[in-house]
C-alpha cells in the first residue's frame, strides 16, 4: 500500500477492565475507502471512534498503543483534540442535523472556526452541498429547517456539514443503515466520489455495501483484527477461515 | 439446521453429480457402440441426452436464482461460477458421446481397424478420465485434478499417434477411407471429451484453490 494516511500500532482499548480492542495494527491508505466489517460487538465502531478520539468522552476508557495520522500520534499529550476532530470528520448512523436552517447547518462548523465573511460562507455552503450531491435539491430552500428534509437528504446534509470544515479523513458509522435503497445508493455513489479528495473509513453491517463501496476491507471479531486486505480479495478469496465464515453467513 | 442458502447449494451440487453421471453413462454407451455393437442410437441414449439438456438448463436456473437472491461471495461464489461452467462442459461431453455413436455407424471394417490401432485403449482412457472428473467434483481432491491433467496429456499423444497411423493406412488402402475418416472423427470426439474433463478439473481447481489456471500449458503445471 502506497501513501499511508493512518498507521495503527498495537492499539488496545479497555472499557474499565474489559479489553474491547486487542493489539490492533493496520495501515489505512490515503484517498481510499476502507470498510470495517464484523458482527455486533466486535469492536469495529469502537475502533472507528478511536480514529478521532471520540472515545475520550467515555470516562472508563483507556487506550494503549499508537494511532498515527500522517505520522503524528493523535493520543500524544501535546495534540489538540479539537484540531483532530476538525481534520477527521464523522457521519453517524442516524442523521443528526441541528434544529436550524439547511444553510446554518453547513455554515456552523466554519463559523465556530471563526469565519465571518458572508461571501466565503456562502461559497463553502454551496461547495459542500455540491460535494454531498444535494445542492440541486436544496439550493432554493436553504433557509428551510433541516429537520423537514427526508432521512436520505438529512444524511447527505450531515455529510455536507462534515465537508464544510475541510477534513482530510471522513469516518462513517453505518451511514446508510436507516435509509431506503435509493438514498443508500446515493450515499454509496457519494462515498465513491469523495474518495478522490478524502480518506474514508466506513463501518457497515451490510456486506454488499462494503463490497460495493470500499477498496480495502478489515474484518474484526471479538476485538481483534482478523484480516485486512483488498476488498476484491476479501470477498473472493479470504485467507482466514473466520473471514470466510463471516462473509458467507456461516458464522457461529 | 442447514440454512435455506445451504440447501440451495446442496441441491446444485446434487444436480451436477447427476448430470455428470448421465454424461458418464452416455460415454459408456458410445464406447460400446464403437467397440462392440452395430452402432445405433438407442432410445435410451436419446432419453439420456434429453435429461442432460434439461439438467443443464436447471443448473443455469438454480445459479441465476442464487446470484439474484443470495449474493454469494468467496467459496460459495466460486462454487456457483464453477458449477455453471462445469454444467456447460458436461453437456458438451454428452453431445460428443452422441457424435461418437453416429460416426461409429459408418465404420465397416471396425474390428480390424480398432484392433490394429489400439483404439480400445484410447476409449478406455477416456472413460477413466470421465470417471475421475466426476469423482473429483465430489472429493475436491487436488491429487485427482493432477491425475486428470496427466491422463489428458497421454490421451492427446495417443490420439495424435492414432490419427497419424490411420492417415497412413488410408493412403495405402483406399478401401478403408470412409471408415478411416469416421474413425478419425471418433478419435477427435474422444479427445475433445478428455479436454472437457480437463476443463472441469480446472474449474474445480478454481473452486477449491481460488486460482484460475485455465489456458496454462501442461508442462507449466508439472
Amino acid at each position: 500500500m502506497k501513501d499511508i494516511k493512518i498507521q495503527v500500532n498495537d492499539l488496545s482499548l479497555y472499557y474499565g477492565e474489559k479489553k474491547a480492542l486487542k493489539e490492533i495494527s493496520m495501515q489505512i491508505p490515503a484517498n481510499k475507502v476502507t470498510a470495517l466489517i464484523g458482527p455486533s460487538g466486535c469492536g469495529k465502531s469502537t475502533f472507528l471512534r478511536c480514529i478521532n478520539r471520540m472515545n475520550d468522552l467515555i470516562p472508563s476508557v483507556s487506550i494503549t498503543g499508537e494511532m498515527l495520522v500522517e505520522g503524528v500520534d493523535i493520543y500524544d499529550k501535546n495534540v489538540d483534540v479539537v484540531n483532530i476532530r476538525k481534520k477527521i470528520g464523522m457521519v453517524f448512523q442516524k442523521s443528526n442535523p441541528f434544529p436550524k436552517s439547511i444553510y446554518e447547518n453547513v455554515a456552523y462548523g466554519p463559523r465556530i472556526n471563526g469565519l465571518k465573511d458572508k461571501g466565503q460562507l456562502d461559497e463553502i455552503v454551496e461547495t459542500s452541498l455540491r460535494q454531498a450531491a444535494i445542492w440541486d435539491e436544496l439550493k432554493d430552500r436553504l433557509d428551510d429547517s433541516a429537520l423537514g428534509l427526508s432521512g436520505g437528504q438529512q444524511q447527505r446534509l450531515c455529510i455536507a456539514r462534515t465537508l464544510a470544515v475541510s477534513p482530510d479523513i471522513i469516518l462513517m458509522d453505518e451511514p446508510a443503515s436507516a435509509l431506503d435503497p435509493i438514498s443508500t445508493s446515493k450515499i454509496e455513489e457519494l462515498v465513491h466520489e469523495l474518495k478522490e479528495q478524502y480518506t474514508i473509513i466506513i463501518v457497515t453491517h451490510n456486506m454488499q455495501q462494503a463490497a460495493r463501496t470500499s477498496d480495502h476491507t478489515a474484518f474484526f471479531y471479538m476485538g481483534e483484527l482478523i484480516e485486512m486486505g483488498k476488498t476484491n480479495d476479501i470477498f473472493t478469496k479470504p485467507e482466514k477461515k473466520q473471514t470466510e465464515d463471516y462473509i458467507t453467513g456461516r458464522f457461529g | 439446521m442447514a440454512s435455506h442458502f445451504e440447501i440451495e447449494l446442496e441441491k446444485l451440487k446434487n444436480v451436477i453429480i447427476k448430470i455428470g453421471n448421465l454424461a458418464e453413462n452416455q460415454l459408456g454407451e458410445a464406447v460400446k457402440a464403437l467397440l462392440y455393437e452395430p452402432a445405433a442410437e438407442s432410445k435410451e441414449v436419446k432419453k439420456t441426452e434429453a435429461k442432460i439438456d434439461k439438467l443443464d438448463v436447471k443448473i443455469d436456473e438454480i445459479c441465476q436464482s442464487i446470484f439474484a437472491l443470495q449474493q454469494p461471495v468467496a467459496s460459495d461464489l466460486r462454487f456457483i461460477m464453477a458449477s455453471m461452467q462445469i454444467s456447460n462442459e458436461i453437456e458438451r461431453i454428452g453431445d460428443l458421446a452422441i457424435s461418437v455413436i453416429k460416426n461409429s455407424k459408418n465404420i465397416k471394417e471396425k474390428h480390424d481397424l480398432i484392433a490394429k490401432f489400439s483404439i480400445a485403449d484410447l476409449a478406455r482412457q477416456v472413460e477413466i478420465i470421465t470417471v475421475k472428473m466426476n469423482e473429483c467434483f465430489i472429493d475436491r481432491s487436488e491429487t485427482t485434478i493432477g491425475e486428470i491433467f496427466v491422463l489428458n496429456n497421454s490421451i492427446k499423444t495417443s490420439s495424435d499417434d492414432i490419427i497419424h497411423n490411420l492417415m497412413n493406412e488410408m493412403k495405402i488402402n483406399s478401401k478403408v477411407v470412409v471408415s478411416g475418416m469416421n474413425l478419425v472423427l471418433v478419435i477427435k470426439h474422444l479427445e475433445r471429451i478428455s479436454e472437457h474433463c480437463t476443463n472441469i478439473a480446472e474449474h474445480i481447481h478454481f473452486m477449491i484453490k481460488a486460482k484460475i489456471i485455465k489456458h496454462e500449458k501442461f508442462d507449466d503445471r508439472q
